[in-house]
C-alpha cells in the first residue's frame, strides 16, 4: 500500500508563468519517456521480478517515479497560472487549452493522450532490466532536450535534478542487471533464461 | 527554524537517506552506506516532527481534518 507525505521530493517555486515551457515539459507527465510511464513500468515488472533486491529496487524506483511526477505536475502548474488570452495565443499553448484549459493532464507534447504502449512488461527479468536501463537513457534525453528549450533557472533548477535522477537509476537498473547476470549459468553466453517455464 | 528552512533540512536528510536507501537494494551488505542512511533518516525524523508541531502534518499519521486540509499543497509556488 501507499502513503502520501505532503511535500515534493525537490522544491518547485516557479516566479514566472510560461504556457510555451509548460506546453513542452507535459510530456514527462504522460508522453512516452515520462514519469507516469516509468512509475507504471516498475511497478508493474515487480511483480515478476524472481529475487528480493529486484523486487525491492522496481518497488523503490517506482514509487520514487511517483514523486517526479508530481513535480512536473507542479512545474507545469505554476508555469500556467494567471495566464492572459494573449499568453495563450501567443506562447502556441492555445491547442493544449481548447481540450484542457490549465487542468494538468497526461500527455506528451506532441499531443498524443498517455498511452502504456510506450511501455512494456514481459514477465522476463533479462527483458524487463533492458527495457528499464533504455527507459532511463531516454528519460534522460528528454530532459536534456528540455534544458536546450528552457532558459529560467526556477524550471531548470527542478529538471535538472530529474535529470540527475534518471542516471543515478541507470546506475541501479546496471547494477541490477549485473547481479541477475551473475546468478545464471555460467555456460550461457549470451544471458537468456526463459522465465516463464510452462506446468507440466 | 521558520517554515523554509526546515523544509529544506527535511529534503535534504530524507534525499540522503532515499538516495542509500535505494543504493542499498544492489549493496545490502555495504555496513558505511547502511550506517550514514540510518544518521540521515534520524535526523529527517527528528526535523520532520519540528515541522509537524509547529506547520502541521507531513503525512495523515500526523493528523486529520483541517490540519491535514491547510494550505498550501506541495504542488503550490509557497509551499516550496
Amino acid at each position: 500500500m501507499f502513503q502520501y507525505e505532503k511535500k515534493l521530493q525537490y522544491p518547485v517555486n516557479i516566479k514566472n508563468p510560461n504556457p510555451k515551457y509548460a506546453s513542452i515539459i507535459i510530456s514527462q507527465y504522460g508522453g512516452p519517456d515520462g514519469e507516469l510511464g516509468a512509475s507504471l513500468r516498475y511497478l508493474s515488472q515487480r511483480f515478476s521480478m524472481p529475487y528480493p533486491e529486484l523486487k525491492g529496487l522496481l518497488t523503490d524506483i517506482g514509487v520514487e517515479e511517483l514523486g517526479h511526477l508530481e513535480m512536473i505536475g507542479a512545474i507545469v502548474y505554476q508555469l500556467t497560472r494567471n495566464l492572459s488570452k494573449e499568453d495563450i495565443r501567443k506562447a502556441g499553448f492555445d491547442a493544449y487549452f481548447v481540450d484542457h484549459t490549465t487542468g494538468v493532464y497526461p500527455t506528451a507534447a506532441s499531443g498524443f493522450p498517455y498511452t502504456a504502449a510506450s511501455m512494456q512488461s514481459k514477465g522476463d527479468v533479462i527483458a524487463d532490466l533492458h527495457e528499464d536501463l533504455a527507459a532511463e537513457q531516454k528519460a534522460r534525453v528528454t530532459y536534456d532536450n528540455i534544458l536546450n528549450l528552457v532558459d529560467d533557472p526556477d524550471v531548470r533548477e527542478p529538471i535538472k535534478f530529474l535529470r540527475e535522477r534518471e542516471i543515478v537509476h541507470y546506475q541501479r537498473f546496471g547494477e541490477a542487471l549485473r547481479r541477475t547476470t551473475d546468478r545464471l549459468d555460467s555456460k550461457n553466453f549470451y544471458a537468456f533464461n526463459p522465465s516463464f517455464i510452462p506446468k507440466k | 527554524m521558520n517554515r523554509d528552512d526546515l523544509l529544506r533540512k527535511i529534503s535534504e536528510y530524507s534525499f540522503a537517506a532515499w538516495e542509500l536507501h535505494v543504493y542499498l537494494d544492489t549493496h545490502p551488505s555495504d555496513i558505511a552506506a547502511m550506517m550514514r542512511m540510518k544518521n540521515y533518516r534520524k535526523k529527517a525524523e527528528e526535523y520532520k516532527s519540528e515541522y509537524e508541531k509547529k506547520y502541521g502534518p507531513l503525512t495523515v499519521k500526523g493528523g486529520s481534518g483541517e490540519t491535514w486540509l491547510n494550505d498550501p499543497w506541495p504542488w503550490e509556488r509557497r509551499a516550496n
